[in-house]
């Protein structure tokens, strides 16, 4: 589609919501689409790890990781409503309209990490991002050696993605260990921070040629390094996205800004090694 | 040659001749220091100013507003509807300074450079002619605060203008620095310039460049140790101590970029977009939804501002630096820690000869 705004960075394209899918407290599914079909084809091409910005009028605009992978046949976020603008799109219903823009940022280089190791480890809704990564691995498994996830969440009602996580505890070419914080009853699984599984007897994590991905919260983040640096896996293949403020997503408007990158363009994925040398708390 | 001579009688000619086909802002003074742009009418145009003091409120806003509407929407029973709202305006800037003008070049680096263009920015600067004034009166003109002879961006720019105009005394010497500036030297009150004009500029700007009292030697120094990470935690402590947190410097800075965007409500179901100029010095600047604040401390804060204009690392990604000597900053802040002061303080910091102080220290500063 050829618009006279078409070099308009900041105007978002009208999507139109399908459906919502509660997935844990506060935390839902949306699934949308772009009301010109040949926008959503385009925007289709995105790469595990991007970001888009989504727009509510009247509310403002924030940005979204992309939980699917572009092997999937639906664009959807997982948000929390946690401000003025994630609240509001909680409010929306479905067939109603909202605006997207994007992809924007680096995302992961999942060609170049062709032939090795690929651990997942997610702690809460950290999962949001690397869903797309671990479900983009597996519909090219040829193309990867081992695929380990760990995930941890405070309780057993606050894992993300369940349908997911069964289909990956059950599958052959993942392994995929859980664990919570704290059990409920009914659990069964292991308790204890997602760096304890690393641990868990049985369990043996790949070292060499190896990428180890890891998104959480910044104390789980920190232990979680320092268990991975334990292992000796080296900085530079452990990565992770960054979170920030942002408000354009297109490196102009200079809330992302850290070390020398803005985390919108030249991240959101950043290797560790990159990471400790931008000089500012995850 | 691209240089003509005008009459002094004859430079607001200039403005009346802009005047035609565009809004033409100006500066004038007002009481004491008080001095601003304003757009000229037939009642104030012969009260605008060729020297006086650099108005505090950059001439930026007039490419990047202080408030400026990016689109409009609507939501009529589920029906989104939004437009971008552009302003396209002819203007022209006359009297604009040297240092502002490297201001605006800089801007256009980073607005309109590496892989987004700004579109908002783009069409405002695609209408704007820039009449740049070459600051020649020593005691109107130099405030004690200028340093633009520091970061070699005045007294008298040498690019980005469309035009220049500057004080040789009896007459004014006009450079074009654009082919529409060039094409302006058709009307009649220009007059052919000759060598000796050319000399009498060289003369007085020798004169000017003496008398700046901020000179700050130290600013390319301190790019190389705010690049190398050489700067002591101690030493951002102490100017973050200083720092009243009131964004004064980032809002009268006239190559600073920050904006923030922000949705209100213009009618009922109708509701515009507007991004504002937003500021680094501020503790929300970083803070996320939910409370999350990656950088907390003031002096966090004040190293990420003096980082971000002075590194290499930036000089190089936009090709231009982001202080341009203007002294604003400087002259607004209550703490006193504006870019000269930061300069001295880290002079005073590093130079000491006593070796047994480490100069690097590792984790916090950014390389």
């Amino acid at each position: 589609m050829t618009s006279p705004h078409a070099d308009n960075i900041y105007l978002p394209q009208t999507a139109v919501l399908d459906r919502v899918v509660e997935d844990i407290p506060e935390v839902r599914t949306f699934y949308w689409h772009f009301e010109e079909p040949s926008l959503q084809t385009a925007f289709r091409r995105f790469r595990p790890g991007q970001f888009a910005q989504v727009s509510v009028f009247g509310a403002g605009e924030f940005p979204a990781s992309l939980p699917p992978s572009p092997t999937e046949p639906e664009t959807f976020f997982t948000i929390r409503s946690v401000g003025t603008c994630t609240a509001a799109l909680h409010h929306l219903q479905p067939g109603q309209r909202f605006a997207v823009r994007g992809p924007y940022g680096n995302g992961f280089p999942m060609d170049a990490y062709r032939g090795k190791n690929l651990v997942f480890v997610a702690g809460g809704i950290g999962l949001i991002p690397l869903r797309s990564c671990i479900v983009y691995a597996l519909a090219h498994r040829a193309d990867y050696g081992r695929i380990q996830v760990f995930y941890g969440a405070k309780t057993p009602g606050e894992l993300m993605y369940l349908p997911n996580l069964r289909e990956w505890e059950n599958s052959a070419g993942i392994e995929c260990y859980l664990t919570v914080d704290r059990a409920a009853p009914g659990w069964t699984g292991h308790i204890g921070v997602v760096g304890s599984l690393f641990r868990k007897p049985g369990v043996e994590v790949p070292v060499d040629n190896t990428i180890a991905f890891v998104c959480g919260p910044p104390i789980m983040f920190r232990f979680v390094i320092k268990d991975l640096l334990g292992m000796n896996l080296p900085a530079h293949c452990i990565v992770s996205t960054l979170e920030r403020y942002m408000k354009c997503g297109v490196g102009k408007c200079g809330h992302c800004c850290i070390g020398v990158a803005y985390v919108c363009v030249d991240g959101p994925v950043f290797t560790y090694e990159q990471i400790r040398r931008l000089g500012e708390d995850i | 040659m691209r240089a003509r001579t005008l009459a002094r009688d004859d430079v607001l000619k200039v403005v009346d001749l802009l005047r035609r086909n565009r809004e033409v802002l100006a500066p004038f003074c007002g009481r004491g220091r008080d001095t601003y742009f304003d757009v000229v009418t037939d009642d104030n145009r012969d009260r605008v100013r060729i020297h006086l003091p650099n108005p505090y409120y950059p001439p930026k806003r007039y490419l990047l507003p202080h408030i400026e509407r990016l689109m409009r929407s609507r939501n009529d029973h589920g029906d989104l509807q939004y437009s971008p709202t552009y302003d396209e305006t002819p203007r022209a800037l006359f009297g604009i300074r040297s240092c502002d003008v490297a201001g605006i070049a800089h801007l256009d680096r980073f607005y309109l450079g590496r892989d987004f263009r700004d579109p908002y920015y783009e069409r405002r600067r695609r209408n704007l002619f820039l009449v740049n004034v070459v600051c020649t009166h020593l005691r109107l003109d130099i405030d004690d605060q200028c340093f633009c002879v520091c970061t070699d961006t005045g007294p008298a720019a040498r690019s980005h203008f469309d035009l220049q105009l500057m004080d040789l005394g009896d007459e004014f010497l006009a450079v074009a620095g654009s082919p529409a500036g060039e094409a302006f030297f058709e009307h009649s009150i220009f007059r052919p310039a000759t060598a000796a004009h050319v000399s009498r500029r060289h003369e007085i700007l020798t004169t000017v460049r003496a008398q700046f009292k901020t000179t700050t030697s130290w600013f390319a120094a301190t790019v190389r140790y705010v690049s190398q990470g050489n700067i002591l935690d101690a030493t951002w402590e102490e100017i973050g101590n200083r720092c009243l947190e009131c964004g004064g410097c980032t809002f009268v800075c006239p190559a600073c970029t920050c904006f923030t965007v922000s949705d209100r409500r213009v009618g009922p179901d109708e509701y515009e977009r507007v991004r504002l100029w937003d500021s680094c010095a501020l503790a929300g600047f970083t803070r996320m939804a939910g409370g999350f604040n990656p950088r907390r401390a003031v002096h966090d804060r004040r190293n990420r501002r003096f980082f971000r204009k002075l590194a290499h690392y930036f000089i190089q990604r936009e090709l231009s630096m982001a202080c341009v000597g203007c002294g604003r900053c400087a002259a607004v802040c209550h703490g006193d820690v504006g870019m000269p002061s930061v300069v001295e303080m880290i002079r005073r910091a590093t130079a000491p000869t006593d070796t047994t102080t480490p100069l690097v220290n590792a984790a916090k500063t950014p390389p």
